[in-house]
């Protein structure tokens, strides 16, 4: 079920063709940072995901082991994005989401939320009116 | 009237290949009599006339639901929280009272739904199918739920489904995995995968679920039910756990395309706190389905059908395909003329829509910090709360495509990834208007196979989204789909239901209703109605 899928998206590199559903190539080959730097010239050199660092911008305390789970999964998926690299997309205005209407803003008019007791119900640690979090230690 | 002279194409074998005809009896105990199982009827609409009628009370309705619900619930484990039957009867009795005293009810009275997870009851736990809102209560009901009530309706219950949204089979659910009732060792699909089991269960009328990226119609598909995603901006996301904001809708299940349509009716419309909801008016979609006694012979005459060529080639089962192409004769039968249009870029989508709902989601669930709401792992500094909570919080799926968000995000990363795919947003919402432009819908599978065993694409992340590549083109394009029943293949033990997909233009939800309900109302000899149910009947 599924598993001719499953090959065109990991298997053997499938025959060019436009209009095959899973055209794309699996993995970014060595060359891609060749073909990143023409395209976005010699700053851009995308490094691969460096998970520990990635975690930590992103607030989850990540364990070694999971690092080392996460990583192979996470480059996989990555670097499937990075067909993306190979369209030509010169001069496509880019889409913030399908459409937009326009000018949907309310009137600038102060409005009372009914049932604050409910929220502040859900606070896990609220003492004297005040939601509690441990000290901000200062990073250097 | 569907004049008898009509050799449905479908219970004929069409194809060439080796696969066997297209069964569309299922060996159902009901369908083992003579008769040909009837179409299904409108849930809501037999309710509303029972109802009034005083054929039926309210409360005799919800307890019967209630009974089977409780009955199934070990085997399928769709609902993570079930209203306590007082909870319930009482707001039947409610309603029996006013019916009683000929007060008006709403167009859903005495309709049970379900509700997906993810979108806010204030009176029932939402957790998002994660451990890090175990036991969160909102504050507040999501717009959908407060029109749901407001129309007579009875939440029965909240619904299992992969953890925020992030995932196709609800085995990302932090707390059970739900099976599919036509075959109890098969995913339902995700990430609504529970909304769509109870409904083709039975356990409850209809549901509410949301859809990102194939999260209604890929489950309506796997589970044999009628499946909705609205035009982006149809209905109120206030109140929906966001996933990713430009993608997530909110979406109607049903056993008949009548009940979702009526249930879309009731949760659309414009809402202040919704600032992408829009203020497109609302079609009155109930007045969309006649009976089948009033239909022309061809219903659909001149209507002008779009199969999508890329979606039924390689990748794609064999039978699946077939599946879809008798859908396509019936709509044929009916007065459509139907042929194959090609969107070159159909397959950049795939990578678009997962680097694009990475990202979001890497932005909205930053706001899971363990501070304000949600299991907290209080610690020494801010830092280590924020970082422990989320990490005993967050399941690994979504751990991991937050932090292929954060890097697709990050600085210097942006134009290589966000705003690419933003690009391929527009050449994709091109393609489709143009083909929406000569065509009135068009067509193709809900997903590339049928449901596949629980536990057998859990550990490939690239195997799993590859099903999705038939839904999130529409998800881009913030077009509305709808997905229903049009077939079975072999499996399980009475077939695997097969789904097809229709895409509309945007806000013309009525024209695929209107399609979707010809095409279900005149489809002969198929019941969608899993074993699980229809021994119970007998």
């Amino acid at each position: 079920m599924g598993s001719k899928a499953v090959q065109f998206m990991l298997g053997a590199a499938p025959p060019q063709s436009a209009r095959r559903l899973f055209s794309f190539r699996n993995s970014v080959p060595p060359a891609a940072a060749s073909v990143n730097k023409r395209f976005y010239g010699a700053e851009s050199s995308l490094e691969p995901p460096d998970v520990p660092r990635l975690a930590e911008t992103a607030r989850i305390s990540l364990t070694p082991q999971q690092v080392e789970d996460y990583s192979p999964r996470i480059r996989k998926v990555v670097d499937w994005f990075g067909q993306l690299q190979a369209v030509d997309l010169q001069s496509i205005e880019p889409a913030i989401r399908a459409d937009t209407e326009g000018d949907n803003l309310r009137d600038d008019v102060p409005a009372i939320f009914n049932t604050r007791d409910a929220m502040i119900a859900a606070v896990p640690t609220f003492e004297d009116s005040y939601v509690k979090v441990p000290k901000v230690l200062n990073k250097k | 009237m569907l004049s008898s002279a009509q050799t449905p194409r479908f219970l004929r074998s069409t194809t060439a290949t080796a696969t066997t005809s297209l069964k569309c009896l299922h060996t159902s105990p009901i369908a083992t009599s003579a008769a040909i199982p009837p179409p299904p009827p409108s849930q809501i609409l037999t309710t509303r006339k029972s109802l009034l009628s005083r054929q039926t009370s309210a409360v005799d309705l919800a307890k019967s639901f209630l009974h089977r619900l409780r009955r199934s619930e070990p085997q399928l484990s769709s609902f993570l929280y079930v209203s306590p039957d007082e909870t319930v009867l009482k707001q039947a009795e409610d309603l029996d009272k006013k019916i009683k005293n000929n007060e008006a009810v709403g167009p859903l009275a005495g309709v049970l739904v379900g509700v997906k997870d993810n979108i806010c009851t204030h009176d029932m736990p939402s957790t998002a199918g994660s451990k890090l809102l175990e036991n969160y209560r909102p504050p507040y009901d999501a717009t959908a739920v407060r029109k749901l009530r407001e129309s007579g309706a009875i939440v029965v219950g909240k619904t299992n489904l992969d953890e925020f949204g992030m995932g196709s089979t609800t085995e990302g659910s932090a707390y059970q995995v739900t099976a599919n009732p036509w075959d109890l060792t098969r995913v339902p699909g995700g990430s609504s995968g529970g909304s769509a089991a109870a409904v083709s269960a039975r356990q409850c009328m209809v549901a509410l679920g949301s859809d990102t990226g194939g999260s209604v119609r890929q489950p309506a598909s796997f589970c044999g039910v009628v499946g909705l995603k609205p035009t982006y901006g149809r209905v109120s996301r206030y109140g929906l756990v966001a996933y990713a904001s430009s993608l997530d809708v909110i979406g109607c299940f049903g056993s008949s395309v009548a009940d979702a349509g009526i249930l879309l009716q009731a949760i659309s419309g414009h809402d202040n706190f919704d600032a992408t909801s829009s203020k497109q008016e609302i079609f009155d979609y109930a007045s969309q389905f006649i009976s089948i006694d009033d239909m022309e012979s061809k219903p659909l005459q001149g209507l002008k059908v779009g199969v999508i060529r890329e979606t039924l080639e390689d990748g794609v089962d064999s039978e699946v395909i077939s599946s879809i192409r008798n859908a396509v004769s019936h709509l044929e039968d009916l007065g459509c003329t139907a042929s194959e249009v090609s969107l070159p870029s159909f397959s950049l989508g795939l990578p678009a829509y997962y680097i694009l709902a990475s990202c979001e989601s890497s932005s909205n669930l930053s706001r899971y910090d363990g501070v304000r709401y949600g299991n907290q792992v209080f610690g020494d500094e801010l830092s280590s709360l924020y970082g422990d909570s989320r990490a005993q919080g967050f399941g690994s799926e979504v751990k991991m495509r937050i932090l292929m968000g954060t890097y697709a995000l990050s600085a210097g990363y942006y134009d290589a990834y966000y705003k690419r795919a933003q690009q391929v947003r527009t050449i994709i919402r091109k393609s489709f208007k143009d083909a929406l432009d000569k065509y009135d819908i068009l067509i193709s599978p809900a997903a590339p196979s049928v449901a596949y065993k629980i536990g057998e694409k859990k550990n490939d992340p690239l195997a799993m989204y590859a099903g999705d590549i038939m839904t999130v083109n529409v998800n881009l394009a913030g077009l509305p789909a709808l997905v229903l029943p049009c077939g079975f293949v072999e499996g399980g033990p009475a077939g695997l239901p097969v789904g097809f997909q229709m895409i509309g233009a945007a806000f013309n939800e009525e024209k695929l209703l209107k399609i979707g309900h010809i095409f279900e109302q005149t489809l002969q000899g198929c019941s969608f109605i899993p074993p699980l149910v229809a021994d119970e009947a007998t």
